[in-house]
């Protein structure tokens, strides 16, 4: 099993590509690989309840970790009682530790 | 996994990490995210190396200058703008204070084709030979690509 | 350490540059012994069945004389050792999978990506 871990700055609302960067770290975790997605910037917009974003919420149901940056949802006034769930809030601390215990670490 | 290194947790060497990014200054969201990590890399102990590509090269340009703004009604002094060169040589200072590496490297032919030859101190040039020694010598290494 | 380049964008740099930046990154660092794979996904596909030059920009009395060879650009990618790699979804969601892939790429379903990823050390996704 390997790790994987994506910063995800793209969102679906901006970038058709982000659906297929979702769907691959789906494809990851089915695999049986351990997959989390760190969002910030516009990445963490879908991460909003009542956010309609299928291949995002579908990432949740594969149980892909997926930790939205607090400084990308402050600036955009996100609370964090306004995440869907299964969304952690976090920092981008997350992407270091995983880098530092030699994760495969993807920005996207 | 990257076999270039031991991943002993236990080790009391620092890990190197190795960073490569392309945005220049004033223009993404990306470069404050990428700050952001390199702030928290040397936060985590790391030694942090950055090969800077393309648009980034202008991140440690020494003649960057602050200026006031009109619409903010501040002047220079007051606006405060804030400045790459100075968000890298603030981190130059916390490796220092923490005896840890950090260590910046523009692309030389990015630079030329830019004019942003000047840089502040303790940033250098080279090439892409540098980003393979970088990563291949760091224990990880995160590419941040442009749009 | 084995590293895959993921290129999702396209003629971004072509025409400044006179070639795309990361596939001459990748040759580059290959010249200096890397062991590097390249996949071609999203508008980088369209790399993979270019047959042609670049068009030469012309501005006013300025005109390009050095414009991208992509096609060179790959085979010599492929030629010094790195694989090549294009989706084919990402061909067929732009109508290019009628299209023969050119110098060497070869194409992989977005199933394989998952392999694909497995089998590298570190991915640079740019």
């Amino acid at each position: 099993m390997s790790h994987y871990l994506f910063v995800q700055s793209q969102d679906t609302f901006t970038e058709t590509r982000a659906a297929g960067q979702y769907q691959l770290a789906g494809q990851l975790r089915e695999a049986g690989h351990d997959v989390t997605l760190v969002l910030v910037q516009n990445g963490v917009t879908p991460a909003r309840r009542h956010a309609q974003c299928r291949h995002f919420d579908q990432l949740l149901q594969q149980g892909v970790h997926v930790i939205a940056d607090d400084f990308s949802l402050r600036q955009r006034e996100i609370d964090s009682s306004e995440l869907k769930d299964s969304v952690a809030v976090g920092t981008v601390e997350a992407v270091i530790d995983a880098m530092l215990a030699g994760h495969k670490v993807i920005w996207n | 996994m990257n076999h270039s290194h031991s991943k002993d947790s236990h080790s009391k060497e620092s890990k190197t990490l190795t960073f490569a990014f392309m945005d220049p200054p004033f223009e993404s969201e990306r470069t404050v995210t990428f700050f952001r990590l390199l702030d928290t890399a040397l936060e985590k102990g790391a030694n942090v190396r950055i090969f800077a590509y393309e648009g980034a090269v202008a991140l440690a340009f020494a003649r960057q200058q602050p200026h006031g703004n009109s619409v903010h009604g501040r002047d220079s002094n007051a606006e405060n703008h804030p400045l790459t060169r100075d968000w890298i040589a603030a981190l130059q200072q916390k490796a220092v204070a923490r005896e840890l590496g950090f260590e910046w490297i523009n692309c030389g032919l990015c630079v030329d084709e830019r004019g942003v030859n000047e840089v502040i101190a303790g940033c250098g040039r080279g090439g892409p030979p540098d980003l393979w020694r970088y990563a291949s010598e760091a224990f990880n290494t995160l590419t941040i690509g442009t749009r | 350490m084995k590293v895959l380049q993921v290129i999702d964008q396209a003629f971004r740099t072509t025409t400044e540059e006179q070639d795309d930046t990361i596939i001459w990154l990748t040759r580059s660092m290959r010249s200096a012994g890397g062991e590097l794979m390249l996949l071609l996904s999203g508008h980088g596909v369209h790399y993979a069945v270019q047959r042609r030059r670049q068009p030469a920009l012309a501005l006013g009395a300025w005109h390009q004389t050095e414009p991208a060879e992509i096609t060179r650009d790959l085979a010599g990618l492929v030629d010094s050792g790195v694989p090549v790699y294009a989706v084919e979804e990402d061909l067929a969601d732009r109508g290019l999978a009628h299209l023969p892939l050119q110098n060497g790429v070869r194409g992989i379903s977005r199933q394989g990506l998952a392999t694909l990823y497995d089998s590298a050390d570190q991915i640079w996704h740019w």
